[in-house]
């Protein structure tokens, strides 16, 4: 249906009011000089039914947010999308086994440029969730998102082995969530599902954010 | 909201006291309103003087200290590891904090809301108790009223099991006779005895017309009320029967059944079809019935002792009493009657023992037979405090005898030292590693050199003689003649006497091992061996308050008292400013001893060494309470002997 909607609109979509008001927020940057802990994160996760941008769609989405190495359990985030195809095999990999409410996609657009706001977003392997997000938000007429990025991966490969890091180089698997979490001491209970991995995520930022202070790294600047 | 996440947060907490007592509903509730928060090591979540704020904290993961800061100097009151709960005056008295927290190790820490918490305090008290008990970290600087932690510990218990009467046995144990004899009303006495000889029953239920009973006759009653007094067997029943009775349902529970003839002091209770008097008889339930029925109380258990001259059915009967033991631990029943209990079955066995012994051997030593002598029990089982059946300690002292007859003396004593110590390892006790028994010829001996080996110890002190012979000053006298005894410990307090050198000897045995405060993380625990990273409880928390209430009962020369925790409370009589430290120790001490026999039980070997991380969240802050008189007491110790200045 979304591939449809792409070749007749492909032009132009009219933007809406919504998305002006998403993109309204960045008229201002965040200053450099501002230290990490007065930073507002969004930490996402989505899980999808399937890993070609184009073809497969988000399944479920969740995020938390993180201020001052604060997580505030009342704004975290979990949502069940209406996809245009739901795969049994990426539901069978995820286990979406509580009772869910299924949101419309344009509830769940409205709401998530909302939750998002101009926080930093921050994910692990954080462009493919990003990809996954902004082909959903073009049907809204968003370009694309605005937002600072971070990816706990690629500042866990910063921290660790310096700025220059060939993630080539390194072993399979080095940096990827389940193994950072066992290195940095997370306790993985229930992966999978989007808000546990974004929960996950989250635990893994604020000591990651730790180690970049006790480096040096203190400022939005030198984060980001 | 995430339920994923609040569901995780959620589980956590409902693995920690105080959250594992809040209801699904209620912990979900305080599981949204958590804030978490990640700290740095060095960084401060609180400092002395801060305001109270918001919110209390759980630790989630990671190391925080709480100190107390005084000047320049801090000093560490608690350790809190994951599940710790801290920072709590804000919500209980909303002061501002009085410790530091510092966070030792990155630390992830659960903020919840204090609003959220106020409610659930206020409805649930066994919350508040949590609360009240002082298990919360950092709640130290109040001294710790270890008995609201017993009160707590046994309210807080996991699932709440019946306290009642019923001591051993299923209620479908219990024995009733439900062929009851009775006769009407107008029977004379002679026709009513009849019938109860011809049935071999002890009583019979007087009805009436309607087979409804009215009242009851005993042996007794027969024996008191009509042959003692002299009536002819042609008086009705009605004129000395027991009227009205008490009747009840055969289903109303076991306890409440028990309870109705203890309170009544009636040896017959009468069932009845509904329960009342105004319906027709279904049973009768003597006191023997209940007493079979509770097959391991302890009357039955020193009744079956008495009656038995069999080892193998003495061992039996030990082994029993252990049950009794698990039964009473767990329900927290108080440690004086425990370890009393206990100790008198020890000793029914000890003393049968050494019967036995005589029976055998006095025959073929007429002469020697005659001599004076006492059996000593020593240690634990001298201070009247062995539940489990660990090392045997004990020792004999016989009269003084002219040389001549010495030998024969001897020989026979210690073949029934011998026979004893035979008879007891059949029945499960263990014998003493240092042989610290009655038939090793060192510990069988005459009050002279009973006399001799306490003077040397007294006048001449030397640390490591002392840490052997320290279990030979809580002797007690368990078989044969006392005053033997007696002059043991009439000898011991007039060598005592201005002799202080001694006490500080016993006093730096006594602060050998320091109370063991830095718990968790820091955690004294076995650094090798068979017992590595286990936390040997007798050694650590047991024997330096066994060691300084014997140091202390001989300062102020009391006589008599063995009991640990009976020492303490002495103490506190005899030492009013420190009343409220002494009344801790002795808790503190019977908190130890209900654990390690806990454990012993569960483990099936001494209980000496605890698995830390085994212990429930609640027994180890149990243990963790436990320990702050022992430090205190050892700090009094250390300024009242002198200890800084003393060097041996």
């Amino acid at each position: 249906m979304m591939g449809w909607l792409d070749f007749l609109f492909r032009k132009k979509i009219a933007k809406t009011a919504f998305v002006k008001a998403y993109e309204a927020l960045f008229a201002k940057n965040i200053p450099d000089q501002r230290p990490i802990s007065q930073l507002s994160f969004t930490v996402l996760d989505t899980e999808t039914t399937g890993l070609d941008v184009k073809k497969d769609y988000i399944v479920s989405f969740g995020a938390v947010k993180v201020k001052g190495y604060r997580l505030q359990l009342n704004q975290s985030k979990e949502v069940y999308l209406n996809t245009p195809i739901q795969k049994a095999d990426a539901l069978k990999v995820h286990e979406i086994l509580y009772p869910i409410e299924i949101s419309p996609l344009r509830d769940f657009a409205e709401d998530f440029l909302k939750y998002v706001s101009n926080d930093i977003i921050v994910g692990h392997h954080i462009g493919f969730d990003l990809g996954m997000l902004e082909k959903l938000l073009k049907q809204y007429g968003l370009r694309s998102l605005l937002n600072p990025v971070i990816d706990t991966q690629a500042l866990a490969m910063r921290l660790e082995k310096g700025p220059h890091y060939d993630p080539r180089m390194g072993k399979r698997g080095e940096f990827a969530l389940d193994a950072l979490c066992e290195r940095y001491g997370i306790a993985l209970d229930d992966r999978h599902t989007a808000a546990g991995d974004a929960f996950l995520t989250a635990q893994l930022l604020m000591k990651l954010l730790k180690l970049a202070e006790q480096k040096g790294i203190r400022t939005y600047g030198a984060l980001v | 909201m995430s339920n994923v996440i609040v569901n995780r947060v959620k589980e956590f907490l409902n693995r920690f006291p105080p959250f594992h007592f809040l209801d699904e509903k209620i912990l979900m509730s305080v599981a949204k309103a958590v804030e978490i928060r990640y700290f740095g090591a060095g960084e401060y979540l609180f400092q002395k003087g801060d305001p109270a704020q918001d919110f209390f904290f759980v630790l989630r993961e990671g190391s925080i200290h709480l100190i107390e800061q005084e000047a320049n100097e801090g000093k560490i009151v608690e350790v809190c590891d994951e599940g710790d709960v801290f920072g709590v005056l804000a919500l209980l008295g909303k002061r501002p904090y009085i410790l530091n927290a510092l966070v030792k190790e990155d630390s992830l820490v659960y903020a919840i809301p204090v609003a959220i918490f106020e409610k659930v305090l206020q409805e649930n008290s066994r919350v508040s108790l949590y609360f009240a008990a002082g298990f919360a970290s950092g709640q130290v600087v109040v001294r710790r009223d270890l008995s609201q932690g017993q009160k707590a510990r046994s309210e807080l218990k996991e699932g709440s099991k019946d306290n009642g009467l019923l001591i051993f046995t299923g209620q479908s144990d219990m024995n009733f006779s439900k062929d009851v004899l009775c006769v009407f009303q107008g029977t004379s006495i002679g026709d009513a005895a009849k019938a109860m000889a011809e049935k071999g029953v002890g009583s019979v239920v007087i009805t009436d017309d309607s087979r409804f009973p009215v009242g009851i006759i005993t042996d007794k009653d027969l024996r008191n009320r009509v042959v003692a007094k002299g009536l002819s067997n042609d008086v009705k029943v009605e004129a000395v029967m027991t009227t009205p009775v008490i009747t009840k349902r055969k289903d109303a529970g076991f306890a409440h059944l028990y309870l109705t003839m203890i309170k009544n002091r009636l040896h017959h209770l009468i069932f009845t079809e509904d329960g009342t008097e105004q319906s027709p008889v279904t049973g009768i339930l003597s006191d023997h019935d209940i007493l079979l029925s509770q097959g391991n109380s302890p009357a039955v258990l020193i009744n079956a002792l008495m009656n038995t001259w069999e080892v193998s059915e003495m061992a039996k009967v030990r082994d029993r009493a252990e049950l009794l033991l698990k039964y009473y631990l767990e329900n927290e029943v108080a440690m004086d009657f425990v370890a009393n209990i206990i100790s008198e079955i020890n000793d029914i066995i000890i003393q049968r023992a050494v019967q036995l012994a005589k029976q055998k051997h006095d025959s073929e030593h007429p002469e020697a037979a005659k001599i004076k002598f006492c059996f000593l029990s020593l240690g634990s089982e001298g201070r009247e405090e062995q539940l489990l059946r660990t090392d045997l300690d004990n020792a004999i002292v016989y009269e003084d005898v002219p040389a001549e007859k010495e030998a024969a003396v001897r020989k026979y004593l210690l073949l029934i030292a011998e026979e004893v110590i035979e008879i007891l390892l059949a029945c499960g006790f263990q014998a003493c590693p240092a042989d610290m028994m009655a038939n090793n010829p060192e510990w069988c001996q005459s009050l002279s050199q009973w006399k001799w080996y306490f003077s040397d110890w007294i006048l001449s002190p030397n640390q490591k003689a002392l840490m052997h012979a320290t279990i030979f000053f809580d002797f007690r006298p368990v078989f044969g003649h006392r005053s033997l005894s007696d002059a043991m410990t009439e000898h011991i307090y007039q060598e005592i006497s201005g002799k202080s050198v001694f006490l500080n000897f016993l006093a730096k045995n006594a602060l050998l091992n320091p109370a063991p405060l830095g718990f968790f993380k820091n955690f004294i625990v076995e650094k090798s061996g068979e017992h590595r990273d286990k936390f040997d409880i007798k050694l650590r928390a047991m024997m330096p308050l066994t060691d300084m209430g014997r140091l202390l009962v001989l300062s102020h020369r009391v006589v008599g008292i063995n009991n640990t925790f009976k020492r303490f409370e002495k103490i506190a009589e005899l030492e009013p400013n420190h009343r409220e430290l002494m009344l801790e120790a002795g808790k503190a001490y019977e908190i130890l001893m209900r654990m390690r026999a806990i454990e012993g039980l569960r483990s099936g070997n001494s209980g000496r060494y605890i698995q830390p991380e085994a212990l429930g969240k609640l027994q180890r802050q149990l243990l963790k309470n436990a320990f702050a008189p022992i430090d205190e007491l050892q700090q009094v110790m250390r300024v009242r002997f002198q200890l800084d200045y003393f060097n041996s």
